[in-house]
Formats: structure tokens, C-alpha cells, sequence
């Protein structure tokens, strides 16, 4: 498998989630250093074995940018590399990617990457109004919802999208969700509940939208030698990519968030695997309409035939391609696209019971972010 | 009464924008080295980086390049005006702003709807570039 260009040869070893949703009492910090605790443990590792830091200030996170800061200081350790970045939900694979670059390049041998949030219960972000200078809340354009309605709107006109295409996506991550014991929504749900919900953003409702919750992921990521000698079942890092549009309106493709499609072929080229390769998918889902545009942008269909893609439970469990297999953050809780990264690693291992994408060899997860700015993707693979 | 919904921060970068709009114009940079008009307001062209420009009067036609129909409030101001349409418009000389359409129901909004540009004072020092349908939908 190895020896492509841009694959390092480096691995996931060590995932930990705490409990998710509403954690009244908890705080970003403290969420940080359980899940820490719990990727430490999952790995078989001590501490003192983590010389790099990589964290996303949650959007409570008092500290904001500095958070590498309080974190180390809290888990008591001596980094020789460590930053923090806020990319939204391109940001843990971004953390991937520096981290697996940081170990080819012999700046770290272990790193910890580590997000926290209290955005359920510590006051929500997300429904303020973005822009630079001038905010688009002059004409009313408020929430990260609306950027994808704008999306959601212009694919239904250019492809015949539906509204009820968009409902599968949130029929297949609660269907996967109920299968997730530590998922937050796991009532099933039916196009119909979907097409009754409110409408928040037209042509986005309630069931389009991802939630907000409280929570603390990490992942551990070193070099696949290493990995071999540890606890856990390495899961290898094959390709990691970044791209990104900072250009919001003034880019005339900023709707169609062109970049991820960037983002999905270099990591595909560094894995040396396209998109047939791929057993299973963590699409990210902020809203529904983001997964069927990451199913275009990523291979697994042309670009306006994603609508079509989902119908019929086809990314579902036993579909064509079962995608966000723990629920996403549609169903199984708002981690900014962290918990993709943990499950796409937990399928590789095989540790998923009865929601287990049988014999899953390489998984493909994806991340974007921000006013639909930024994105990420990554091809993992069993060792 | 007082305005309560969000109002601009005017500034030396952006006051050609705003004080054209309260003589009723449109105008926006336009790059005197590559000719691009660009928005959001900016201290360079984002093609070609030169900082000269000129603030050219547009058509203000464009069309509804994507439009969203609020229903949640996510700002108090805004709760009497539920559900309201946020539209991406795309102007004849190719920027794309924010804005609403006026004069038509929401439900009779369609993408690549012909609009052109009115001029809604909401302030003294504001006034705000709306559209409408340049014919009937």
C-alpha cells in the first residue's frame, strides 16, 4: 500500500469520544481533557510518549486561539509541536494532515490531536451573521444554515434536486444512529417526519439541519511502525489533503464549493485509490445538502447527480455506499466533523457491531468549514 | 422609530458605496489595471492586486442568482418581516451581492429572475440597495 507520493507512512492510533449532547456543567476544557484521556487509553499510551498538540478551540472556548496553551498546560505536557486552528468542520483533518506531515518530517512522533465544545449549553454561535466589515445581517442573512440553503436552492434549480432527496440524507444518518448507542437522536425518523418538520432557511427544514451539542474528541496519530507496537489496531493515514475558497460571493463558484472537489482528488492521488476503492464514507454533514454535494465532489457520482445518488436508501447501511455510519452531525451529535474522523477509524477496526460496514478496507472521511470556505478529506485504510 | 436590524459601519473604505446609494446609485470598484469590478469592497482587486480603481455606476440589473426564505428569527428585528427572502444576486457586470427582492411574494421567487435595483432609504445616513422584478413574474 505504501510509497505513494504524499502518503506518509502514518497512522490513527488511538480514538476517544466522550458523551455527547447536552453536558450540563461541562466545560470546553474539561470535555478536551477527557478525550484526551480516553485516545491515551485507547492507544495503550502514556503521556508522556505525546510530543505534539494539536487543538480547535471550541466556539465557547474563552481562550480562543490560544487554546494549545491551556490545554498543555492542563494535560501537563512539554509539546515540541503544537497549534491551534479554527477551520470549523474542515479542521480535524487539517490537524491530520499537519500532524502526519510533522511526523515525516521528524518534528514530532506522536501527536495528539484534541476539540472541545460546550455549544449546547454554553451559548450557540451559529446564528450570527457572517461577512467582513459590512455583515450580511444589513439584509437579514443570518446563520450558517442559510449558506447551504443558498447551495440547496441553486443545485434543485440547475439538477432538479428535492427536497425529499435531501430527506433521505437525514433518514439514513438517524437510521445509522439508532444503531449508535452513544448517538444523541436515535428516534427513527421517515421522509415524511422529515418533509413535516419547519422550515428553518427555505428550502432547508428542521431535519436538513445538523445539531449543537456538547462534546470532546481526540485522535492520536504516529508513525505506522510505532502504531504496530501499541494497543490499538492501526488504522493507516493514506492520503490528507486541504483546499480552500476565502473568497465567499466574490467567487462566482462559492455556492458549488468548488475546492472540496480539489480537496477529494488530492487525497485520493496521495492514497494511490479513487473513489471505487472507498468501503464506507464520513461525508460531512452539516446540512443534508452538503453530503449530496460531497458525494459529487468526491467521485462517487457527477456533478448535479447527487440528489439521485441518495434515493432509495443507497447511503445507507447495506447500500450502494454507507455513509456517516455513526449517525453524523445530523443524528449523532455536532462535533465539526471529529467524530467523523473517530468513526471512520472505529469501521476500519472493525469495532462497530451491528452498524459494521462488513469488511471495510478503506474509508473516506471528509470536512468543511467556515462560510463554506474550507475543506479537507482523508483515505484511511485497515493496516 | 428607531431602525433595529443591522446597519452598516461606514467607513473611508466603503462611504463611495454607501453615499452613492443615497443619491440613488449603484456603484461599486471597478480595477482601472484589469477592469474587474469587484464586492465585497476591497483595498486591491483580488485578480490582479493593483489597489487603483474607480467607483463606476452599474446597471443594477442582475438576476436572482439563489434566494433562501427565512422562517426562523434569528435577530429580533426581523421577527415582524417572517417568513422574508434573502436573495444572491448576480449583477449584469458580474458581482454577486446579498440582498431582497421586493414587490413580489416569496413564493413567486424563482432562480435566474430578471431584478433590478431600487433604492430604500431606512436611515438618514442608509439607504439600502434592494430589487425588484424588472417585469412581472
Amino acid at each position: 500500500m505504501g510509497g505513494h507520493v504524499g502518503a506518509p507512512h502514518v497512522a490513527i492510533v488511538g480514538v476517544g469520544a466522550t458523551p455527547q449532547g447536552k453536558l450540563p456543567g461541562a466545560t470546553p476544557l474539561g470535555l478536551q481533557v477527557d478525550a484526551f484521556r480516553l485516545a491515551l487509553a485507547d492507544a495503550g499510551l502514556r503521556k508522556d510518549e505525546v510530543d505534539g498538540l494539536l487543538t480547535m478551540p471550541g466556539t465557547t472556548t474563552p481562550e480562543g486561539a490560544r487554546n494549545y496553551l491551556r490545554l498543555g498546560e492542563a494535560l501537563g505536557l512539554a509539546p515540541r509541536f503544537t497549534a491551534s486552528l479554527s477551520m470549523g468542520g474542515a479542521t480535524a483533518l487539517v490537524l491530520m494532515q499537519l500532524a502526519t506531515q510533522a511526523i515525516a518530517a521528524g518534528a514530532a512522533t506522536t501527536v495528539a490531536c484534541v476539540f472541545g465544545d460546550t455549544a449546547r449549553t454554553g451559548g450557540s454561535r451559529f446564528a450570527a451573521a457572517y461577512g467582513w466589515g459590512d455583515s450580511w445581517g444589513i439584509w437579514g442573512m443570518f446563520a450558517a444554515a442559510a449558506n447551504s440553503a443558498m447551495t440547496a436552492r441553486r443545485h434543485m434549480h440547475e439538477y432538479g434536486t428535492t427536497s425529499r432527496q435531501l430527506a433521505e440524507v437525514a433518514v439514513a444518518c438517524r437510521r445509522h444512529a439508532s444503531l449508535n448507542p452513544a448517538a444523541v437522536m436515535r428516534e427513527p425518523m421517515t421522509i415524511e417526519d422529515h418533509q413535516a418538520s419547519r422550515p428553518v432557511v427555505e428550502p432547508l427544514r428542521l431535519y436538513d439541519c445538523c445539531l449543537i451539542s456538547d462534546g470532546g474528541v481526540a485522535f492520536i496519530v504516529t508513525s505506522v511502525e510505532r502504531a504496530r507496537r501499541l494497543r490499538a489496531r492501526p488504522v493507516r493515514v493514506l492520503g490528507v489533503a486541504q483546499a480552500h475558497s476565502p473568497e465567499t460571493i466574490g467567487n462566482p463558484e462559492w455556492w458549488y464549493v468548488p475546492h472540496q472537489q480539489t480537496a477529494a482528488e488530492a487525497a485520493y492521488r496521495a492514497a494511490g485509490v479513487g473513489p471505487e476503492a472507498v468501503d464506507v464514507a464520513q461525508l460531512y454533514d452539516n446540512f443534508t445538502i452538503s453530503v449530496i454535494v460531497w458525494l459529487e465532489h468526491a467521485g462517487f457520482c457527477k456533478r448535479g447527480e447527487g440528489g439521485a445518488f441518495v434515493e432509495g436508501g443507497r447511503i445507507q447501511l447495506g447500500g450502494a455506499l454507507p455513509v456517516n455510519t455513526a449517525g453524523g452531525n445530523l443524528s449523532e451529535s455536532y462535533m465539526q466533523g471529529w467524530l467523523h474522523v473517530v468513526e471512520g477509524v472505529r469501521q476500519l477496526r472493525g469495532e462497530c457491531g451491528p452498524r459494521q460496514v462488513e469488511d471495510a478496507e478503506v474509508g473516506l472521511v471528509t470536512g468543511r468549514g467556515m462560510t463554506l470556505n474550507c475543506a479537507a478529506a482523508a483515505v484511511l485504510a485497515r493496516d | 422609530m428607531t431602525y433595529a436590524k443591522p446597519l452598516p459601519t461606514i467607513d473611508d473604505d466603503n462611504r463611495p458605496f454607501w453615499e452613492a446609494l443615497t443619491h440613488g446609485e449603484l456603484r461599486l470598484q471597478r480595477c482601472l489595471a484589469c477592469g474587474h469590478h469587484r464586492y465585497p469592497i476591497a483595498p486591491a482587486c483580488p485578480r490582479c492586486l493593483a489597489a487603483e480603481h474607480e467607483w463606476t455606476r452599474l446597471s443594477g440589473r442582475g438576476r436572482v442568482f439563489s434566494y433562501v426564505v427565512f422562517h426562523h428569527v434569528y435577530h429580533e428585528a426581523f421577527r415582524p418581516d417572517v417568513p422574508y427572502n434573502v436573495a444572491l444576486v448576480q449583477l449584469d457586470e458580474g458581482p454577486f451581492m446579498f440582498s431582497n427582492v421586493v414587490g413580489v411574494p416569496n413564493e413567486a421567487l424563482r432562480c435566474d429572475l430578471p431584478v433590478t435595483v431600487v433604492f430604500d432609504r431606512v436611515t438618514e445616513a442608509v439607504t439600502l440597495p434592494r430589487f425588484r422584478p424588472l417585469e412581472d413574474p
